[in-house]
């Protein structure tokens, strides 16, 4: 026992942690690096001075001119479900992760330690990160679907939605938080360090997490697998066209809430109703959602802080470089039934020739491993090729890619979305909030700084459900 | 009938959009009685503060470790970590292992044969036997 207490106190991150850094939000970062870089000459002269002085023996034998004794948290800290937001100052973690994600002096560390509560770790919406995070999620959400709608005007809604889950639904942040380098407190509470994401396993917590209605079918839907419509997801469901679950209502002061609230904004946490843990079940799916959510919170978190902070610019620009730069091969999202009978559909809506294949040419007829390549033709334009072991499987492939290559139409990298205007009314140019850099696209701007030229929107999908 | 949609999720590249270095923590360990940390105790008090202020993103722990060699240790984001022994070092060679630290990915070490690697589509396609009027002999 009492050589692992030695060791604790010997953890230079600890003794990091001084009192007395100004609390100036533009001089915390600064003045936490010195803290974490003075650590080094005090500790060496303190080491050699010990030569010098009588070393002071506590009681448990530790000497403690070497190893100076663990800064005395506030009395109550343990009773509190968060850290106190004046250590964030403290934190070595913390301003390493500013550093990191090269954020703007502007955004303070105690927000910075706000984005890593979260709202099951504590409750109160005054100290964790549900604001921060809803206020993000609308951030990376309207980014993400009008890069979609310009670049692709063409995607079907089923694909657009799976589209925006791939780019900016919590899978995809929940790993852009991990490869942010967060670390995970063991538990929650008062005493930890606020450089770590804390969100407790044993109370799922409830927080805002986007826009959508609970439907009043939504037992029947989940029991009898009911199908939805691409209009009603619309209506009804979040932003990647998934079902919102009902709250289980912890009735009454939920009730309060809810009035408060209103309608149109729907609470995460009923998805997975109150699990029954073992401490031990560590590792089980229910606790790798919980840390899934609880990563995408902190990223939309962050995205929220630097809105709140830097403005709309530095925010773009941010979700830019950390959400939209990411890699999404959005011709893996088709799932076709019927390609060549929607080929038709298309040429007939299009007034093009119907669709007719062609062999192109074939090799191996009748040997094991025969190959055909099918062209699809209207009139005598080649729509698409494709190539298989049969000849309809070869057909089918050429179908699949003429409709890929009519969905996936795209005006190209240079095309406009709506919030570049709002950046040209102001004179462009990104706040230097986030790592994100605006080189291309602030040359591609200067060149035509026309205006807003309206984007190409297409009638949308051939057959809709 | 309609196109359905598969799942997927972005693959993110580092250096594309943004940049986040991957090592997060440096731990320095050194003994204040050993002659093999007279080198580790000479950077930590006169190179350290100066290396730490330049790399704000990766937070420095410094801590003692009696009787035994100077260590330093490099943590990383895909949860790795690389240890280096710094024994009987001069502190320039202190730092040069630490540069070593800052700029390693944290991936196991491996030959690359191959200079380039790329998830994008190559741009010339790939060759088909099918296609084009092949090679006359």
């Amino acid at each position: 026992m009492m050589k692992r207490l030695r060791i604790e106190r010997a953890t230079g991150q600890l003794l990091a942690a001084r009192p007395g850094c100004p609390s100036t939000p533009g001089a915390a970062l600064r003045s936490s690096y010195k803290c974490a870089t003075q650590v080094a000459p005090v500790r060496y002269s303190s080491s050699s001075s010990a030569v010098e002085t009588e070393p002071v023996y506590e009681e448990d034998g530790t000497d403690h001119s070497r190893f100076p004794p663990l800064e005395k948290l506030p009395p109550n800290t343990s009773t509190l479900p968060s850290p106190l937001p004046y250590r964030a100052l403290e934190s070595a973690k913390l301003s390493a992760l500013h550093a990191r994600l090269s954020l703007s002096p502007k955004i303070p560390l105690q927000t910075l330690a706000r984005t890593l509560v979260d709202a099951s770790a504590d409750p109160n919406p005054l100290f964790n990160n549900s604001s921060l995070a809803f206020l993000g999620a609308t951030i990376i959400n309207y980014h993400a679907s009008e890069w979609f709608m310009v670049h692709y005007p063409r995607l079907p809604m089923d694909v657009l939605f799976a589209a925006m889950a791939g780019l900016a639904g919590p899978a995809p942040l929940n790993r852009i938080a991990k490869s942010w380098g967060i670390e995970v407190a063991a538990a929650p509470g008062g005493e930890v360090d606020p450089g770590l994401l804390q969100f407790s396993l044993e109370n799922p917590g409830e927080s805002i997490a986007g826009f959508g209605y609970t439907r009043t079918v939504v037992d029947k839907i989940n029991k009898n697998n009911w199908k939805r419509s691409v209009a009603s997801k619309v209506i009804y469901d979040d932003d990647f066209g998934q079902l919102i679950m009902p709250r289980k209502a912890k009735e009454s002061e939920d009730k309060a809430v809810e009035e408060d609230q209103g309608q149109g904004v729907y609470h995460e946490e009923a998805a997975n109703p109150t699990p029954k843990f073992s401490p031990t079940s560590y590792g089980s799916s229910t606790t790798r959602e919980l840390s899934e959510k609880a990563h995408a919170n902190f990223a939309r978190a962050v995205v929220g802080a630097v809105y709140t902070h830097c403005g709309r610019a530095a925010a773009k620009s941010f979700v830019k470089a950390h959400v939209l730069c990411r890699e999404l091969d959005l011709e893996r999202l088709f799932a076709f039934k019927h390609p060549t009978l929607e080929l038709a559909m298309l040429c007939a809506r299009e007034e093009f020739e119907p669709p007719v294949a062609r062999l192109l040419s074939e090799t191996g007829r009748l040997s094991r491993t025969p190959v055909f390549v099918v062209g699809v033709y209207s009139g005598n334009d080649k729509l698409g090729e494709g190539q298989g072991a049969t000849l309809e499987q070869a057909r089918l492939k050429a179908a699949m890619h003429a409709l890929k290559a009519w969905y996936l139409y795209s005006p190209g990298e240079g095309a406009k979305v709506p919030s570049d205007v709002l950046e040209m009314e102001t004179g462009g140019g990104g706040g230097g909030g986030g790592g994100g850099e605006q080189q291309g696209q602030g040359q591609g701007q200067q060149g035509k700084n026309k205006g807003w030229e309206p984007a190409y929107i297409d009638i949308g999908e051939l057959i809709s459900r | 009938m309609a196109v359905k949609a598969l799942h997927a999720i972005s693959q993110g590249r580092n250096g594309v959009g943004a940049f986040i270095l991957q090592c997060k923590r440096i731990d320095l360990h050194y003994c204040d009685w050993a002659g093999s940390s007279r080198g580790m105790n000479g950077f930590i008090k006169s190179l350290l503060p100066k290396f730490a202020a330049a790399h704000p993103e990766i937070e420095f722990t410094v801590s003692p470790r009696p009787a035994k060699h100077p260590v330093a240790i490099g943590h990383y984001i895909n949860g790795r970590s690389k240890p280096i022994c710094v024994r009987n070092m001069e502190p320039y060679e202190i730092l040069k292992k630490l540069e070593l630290l800052r700029d390693a990915s944290g991936e196991k070490l491996k030959k690359v044969t191959k200079p380039v690697r790329s998830i994008n589509e190559s741009v010339r396609g790939i060759w088909s036997p099918y296609h084009g009027n092949g090679m006359p002999l």
